[in-house]
């Protein structure tokens, strides 16, 4: 557990630093070509944005996720049920309770945000507030306390907007290229010529591929993810059958709307329906498969233990 | 000769500095989960107080309706008392049960008076209660997690050693007679 913690603190500081060194390679790629002689000015521009959304995405990534998600806050009076739950449970888990946030949405998917247990938020469907039974939703909401205790909500949400960063910078500056391309070529003098096109295959390359990495970011950090906060939510609850029975109605249920590529990773199952059953969907899946986490929770047996 | 007596010196007092932290580290590990069980434990205080404060009021309402039951209601009041003023851990829990049962007693008496159970005040405290009962159940969870974090660290080598020399003892679990609430779960990892 412990390990854990300090493994996503560690993980959470790489990424930040890969980000942020990420986009300063981009800006200086990109200024190279907008303006040969100035490229250092936009690679100081993009370290200083790279910097700036790194900070505030240590600290403001949990409300850009709630926004980006369509979440609001819900009242003690609109659903008791859930306050007495997480209240309750957060206790066993010995976390400070999180506030809890609702996506006005009929399927049925939750997730947890925040950057450490004292800004927890956990966010559940309406779909998932009317479909679970009590011991269902027990198990969903340990799960997320789960995350939270696991640190696993600073890195997922950091991971998250970055993500979002890096698909609108490429969407950037795969266009920029495309408008200054030809123009830039026909200044050139003749003996910089290897070196751009070196640079321009480099850029290209570059902006193309960084969607794919951060794809393969985020599936590095949640797949298994997703394994170990199950077992220590089981820990909370104490009732694998209950997640167990919740990850089944979850995976038959209809998709979440507002969820996308950048805040998937985030959900207790994958947002988008399991029914997509390619080859290619398989591959870039950010979570195990629904059946696997079933069986290894009804391999956890009521036995002699804690 | 001299450099002889000097790697043995040089080795003699790494061996020491590496002992001074290793003790370091071992006595600050243990301190913080004892830290750790206290705070569980004032978790679970908090809970308690929670349902202290509302028995004289669910006494009250109870004797409104039903005057003449007063053995159910004095128990009910004693055993609070007693809870109060527990002072370990054993002695708290042993209290607790009496409360649980008295209370039980209390509820069924309850289902003798029709008006009783209609009183909104009455069904709003049974309520409160309920939500109380379940938060100290988690509580109670989560401090004998503790706990036996506490007690495998201290009992089990190098643990017990500097257990020993600094004098941590065993904490006491919290325990509850309902046979249903102590099923213990296995988890594999």
């Amino acid at each position: 557990m412990y390990e854990q913690i300090a493994k996503n603190k560690a993980k959470s500081v790489i990424i930040i630093i890969g980000f942020v060194a990420f986009i300063t390679v981009i800006g200086f790629v990109l200024g190279y070509f907008i303006d040969y002689e100035n490229s250092i000015i936009f690679m100081i521009f993009a370290l200083i944005i790279a910097a700036i959304s790194s900070f505030s995405g240590y600290y403001y990534s949990d409300k850009m996720v709630l926004g980006l998600t369509g979440a609001r806050p819900l009242s003690r009076e609109e659903n008791p049920r859930a306050y007495y739950m997480v209240e309750g449970l957060s206790i066993a888990a010995g976390i400070p309770t999180p506030k809890i946030y609702v996506i006005s949405d009929k399927g049925m998917n939750a997730f947890a945000t925040g950057r450490n247990p004292q800004n927890g938020v956990i966010v559940l469907t309406e779909g998932l507030l009317e479909n679970l039974n009590d011991e269902e939703l027990k198990g969903v909401i340990s799960h997320e306390l789960a995350h939270i205790k696991n640190y696993d909500i600073l890195l997922g949400t950091i991971v998250a907007i970055f993500v979002g960063m890096i698909s609108i910078i490429s969407n950037i500056a795969l266009r920029s290229f495309f408008f200054r391309g030809g123009k830039s070529k026909s200044n050139e003098k003749s003996g910089g010529g290897i070196l751009s096109l070196i640079f321009l295959l480099l850029g290209i390359l570059l902006i193309i591929f960084s969607p794919l990495i951060a794809t393969i970011i985020r599936l590095a950090i949640s797949r298994n993810r997703e394994f170990l906060a199950d077992s220590t939510g089981v820990l909370i609850s104490r009732y694998p059958a209950g997640l167990a029975s919740a990850l089944k109605k979850i995976s038959e249920s209809s998709k979440v709307r507002t969820a996308n590529n950048a805040t998937a990773h985030l959900f207790i199952a994958n947002p988008f329906g399991s029914k997509t059953k390619s080859f290619f969907s398989n591959l870039f899946s950010t979570h195990p498969p629904v059946e696997e986490r079933i069986k290894r929770l009804e391999s956890m047996s009521l036995g002699v233990g804690v | 000769m001299a450099t002889g007596v000097f790697i043995f010196l040089a080795v003699l007092v790494g061996l020491i500095i590496i002992a001074i932290f290793v003790t370091i580290g071992m006595y600050n590990s243990i301190v913080s989960l004892r830290n750790k069980v206290d705070n569980a434990w004032h978790q679970i205080d908090v809970q308690l107080r929670k349902r202290y404060d509302l028995i004289p009021n669910l006494v009250e309402t109870v004797k409104g309706y039903a005057k003449h039951e007063r053995e159910t209601l004095e128990s009910v009041i004693n055993a609070r008392k007693i809870g109060i003023d527990a002072q370990t851990v054993k002695e708290q829990a042993k209290a607790e049960n009496m409360i649980t049962g008295a209370l039980k007693s209390l509820f069924a008496l309850a289902e003798n008076y029709p008006d009783l159970k209609a009183d909104q005040h009455f069904l709003k405290l049974m309520d409160q209660l309920n939500g109380i009962e379940s938060n100290i159940a988690y509580a109670r969870q989560f401090y004998n997690d503790m706990v036996m974090k506490f007690n495998t660290k201290i009992q089990t080598f190098p643990g017990n050693i500097f257990a020993k020399i600094f004098n941590f003892t065993q904490k006491d679990y919290f325990e509850i007679e309902e046979p249903e609430a102590r099923k213990p779960v296995e988890v594999k990892f």
